[in-house]
């Protein structure tokens, strides 16, 4: 096997700017620096990079295989990172379907620390639940026993106060906590780009107007505001949605505009201009992607937090009676006598369940923000 | 000049937009407005209820209602409450007091735990004590504030019987009034921290980098006094804009509170107001709280500005 080289060393290239000269020897040291850090990580065997630059190319990778190697896949240049690098395949990545999220844990896995992994995890598991509550369920949730009962060997969590099985509820409940959750966060994401990217890209008077509603909102008490729309509109999960999505996207248009503001000044924004590619073009193709990273782990802790007011919503019994999601099943083992009489594995599961799910996603979200370091070097990307 | 022009505009607009919307949706709601201005629950006759519907104005063009409204306002009239019997802003105030009590010192608290311990977590983010705890607060910001407020009565007043579980007070004494709200303010204190305590922790992890903090190194003072006397200074500004956000944040999450420990202020005269579909209270209610949360904000932001001497004189 061949072992790591680097350009640079076997052929030095020559050029004539000095700035690029000395910009190469940066590159080299980097590159060297690299190597180093690559081979501490035990994921990774095999690796060696080649990279050249022409003179007045802007920035190449060159993608060649190394002698000894039968087949190189290659990996993309992860944001920050100056090399792309060689890779010789794992048996898991020969199989097509495995390879995207192989890659893609890979290039994010230094991101993810433990605690976001283990968030990962959690996350799935609420997932699987919230798609096939009936594959876990022992029973219907509108099946009705005895009513009050301890938990036994039938009923792992015992009945409540109208006999149903709470842990078949609990299920069942997963889906509509989740549903309003991401929903009114898509909604409020969505709002939340759309403001930011225009503000930030067209500037000037539009961004004053946009900002200073934006800021006039930010303002306002949400759950006060949503109490009172939830008692004059009567309860429905589609309403509790849209009013949630339409009242949290203030942090997020503000974090999208300052970042369109950078990316635009950039050059491949400006050249864009240049050849006369239309605003939303630029605006779809050149920000949009640079963008995801400040946007996903907003969207998921709007996520987060919608489900936690959609619960506390519940609890004031502005929820929707038919459609039982854990903070609905909470508010009744509050307010029917579940407290009252002690019965913990009537409040204390679905309880857990929201802390835990919300926790998962805010980890997750965390996970998906690159670290201080990183940021910097993106902006520069030109 | 001009960012002080800016701010003021914003405020108004904010009040404009809070005062139009207390008006604009008892009307246009669906539903009779008069159902929506008096309360659903109420009977009333046709013949009384098209007394009400002169004596508000409702058949009259929207903007004779809404200088009547505002009128209104001024006067401290925010409607009268058929449930209650009552002008609203009476109940208001005997209500709020409470509240403001439990709130303010809930502030107070949180905003000292949250920036001694996240100055502490993001000084050395590595220790294992210091991880502990971030996984702590971040547990406890992803808790909805009313499990936590139920995990705390069920634990500490119902299984172990160490406080009482109704009330502000027995007899209207100092240590009565604390020993009741013991539970309550420790709860939404633990919140205020929690999100003091993030801002914080990543605020400081930024600011030791700075270089201030490494020439107070070379100086060679002694970490707790790089870190209290300087880093602390410039790492806690965010958390007073912060904290006049999460206002609004802790004022429902007091409601919540209140509701689970049966304390008779604005959280269980709003949860009555919702279950007997009392709007008038419920507008009122909505309109205190977002026009305290309205100064909470004005406050920070002159609060913001005698502290860092650099909002003071722009550059």
């Amino acid at each position: 096997m061949q072992k790591e080289t680097c350009v640079h060393e076997k052929e030095p290239c020559v050029y004539e700017d000095v700035e690029l000269q000395r910009e190469a020897r940066v590159r080299k040291k980097a590159c060297i620096k690299k190597e180093a850090y690559l081979e501490k990580e035990p994921g990774i065997p095999d690796v060696g990079y080649v990279q050249k630059k022409a003179p007045g190319q802007k920035e190449v990778d060159i993608l060649k295989k190394a002698p000894g190697q039968k087949e190189v896949d290659i990996l993309k240049k992860a944001p920050g990172q100056n090399e792309a690098y060689i890779k010789q395949r794992t048996w898991q990545e020969k199989i097509p379907v495995f390879r995207q999220p192989i890659i893609y844990l890979q290039k994010y896995g230094k991101f993810l620390g433990t605690f976001n992994r283990a968030g990962l995890f959690l996350l799935l598991f609420f997932l699987c639940m919230a798609l096939l509550p009936s594959f876990f369920a022992p029973y219907s949730p509108a099946e009705r026993f005895t009513p009050y009962e301890a938990p036994s060997v039938s009923h792992f969590l015992g009945t409540n106060d109208i006999g149903n099985d709470i842990l078949s509820e609990l299920f069942y409940g997963a889906r509509i906590s989740m549903m309003v959750g991401f929903a009114s966060a898509c909604i409020s994401t969505l709002i939340g780009l759309t403001i930011g990217l225009l503000s930030g890209y067209f500037r000037g008077w539009v961004d004053e107007l946009l900002m200073g509603f934006t800021d006039v909102v930010l303002i306002l008490p949400k759950i006060p505001l949503i109490i009172i729309l939830g008692a004059f509109l009567h309860p429905s999960v589609w309403i509790l949605i849209l009013v949630l999505g339409l009242l949290s996207w203030e942090s997020l248009a503000r974090i999208v505009r300052a970042k369109t503001l950078q990316i635009r000044e950039s050059g491949y924004v400006k050249s864009a201009r240049g050849m006369g590619f239309s605003p939303f073009h630029i605006m779809s193709t050149d920000i949009i992607p640079n963008i995801v990273h400040v946007v996903l782990p907003k969207f998921m802790l709007a996520t987060a937090s919608a489900m936690i007011s959609e619960a506390s919503l519940s609890f004031l019994g502005l929820g929707d009676t038919s459609m039982k999601s854990w903070g609905m099943m909470l508010s009744f083992a509050f307010s029917r006598g579940g407290f009252i009489r002690e019965m913990w594995w009537w409040y204390m599961p679905p309880g857990l369940c929201i802390t835990l799910c919300v926790m998962a996603i805010a980890l997750v979200g965390f996970g998906f923000e690159p670290k201080a370091g990183d940021t910097e070097k993106q902006v520069v990307d030109i | 000049m001009h960012s002080a022009v800016k701010k003021t505009l914003r405020y108004l607009s904010s009040f404009a937009l809070i005062v139009t919307l207390n008006f604009a949706l008892p009307r246009f709601m669906p539903g009779d407005p008069v159902k929506n201005l008096i309360g659903e629950d109420v009977y009333v006759s046709e013949a009384v209820m098209e007394e009400i519907r002169t004596e508000l104005g409702l058949n009259r063009p929207l903007i004779e209602q809404f200088s009547a409204y505002l009128q209104g306002l001024l006067r401290f009239d925010l409607g009268y409450s058929y449930h209650l019997h009552s002008p609203v802003s009476e109940v208001l105030q005997a209500r709020i007091g409470w509240t403001l009590l439990l709130v303010g010192v809930s502030v107070v608290l949180g905003a000292i735990l949250g920036i001694l311990l996240g100055a502490y977590a993001g000084w050395k983010p590595e220790t294992k004590l210091n991880r502990g705890i971030y996984c702590g607060f971040i547990a406890i910001s992803c808790t909805p504030p009313y499990f936590l407020a139920l995990l705390f009565l069920g634990i500490f007043a119902f299984k172990l019987g160490l406080f009482p579980f109704k009330g502000f007070y027995d007899t209207p004494t100092i240590g009565s009034v604390a020993y009741h709200l013991f539970l309550p303010v420790s709860v939404l204190a633990l919140f205020s921290a929690s999100r003091n305590f993030l801002v914080m922790r990543g605020s400081v992890i930024q600011e030791k980098e700075q270089l201030y903090a490494l020439y107070a190194r070379a100086k060679g003072l002694y970490d707790t006094s790089i870190l209290f006397r300087h880093v602390v200074k410039n790492a806690s500004l965010p958390i007073i804009t912060l904290l006049a956000l999460d206002f609004g944040f802790l004022f429902s999450g007091a409601l919540f509170i209140e509701i689970v420990f049966s304390l008779n202020g604005m959280g269980t005269l709003i949860y009555d107001a919702i279950i007997g579909k009392d709007y008038p209270l419920l507008q009122g209610a909505f309109l205190v709280i977002a026009l305290s949360v309205l100064l909470a904000n004005i406050f920070a932001d002159l609060l913001y500005a005698a502290v860092d001497p650099r909002v003071r004189r722009p550059a």
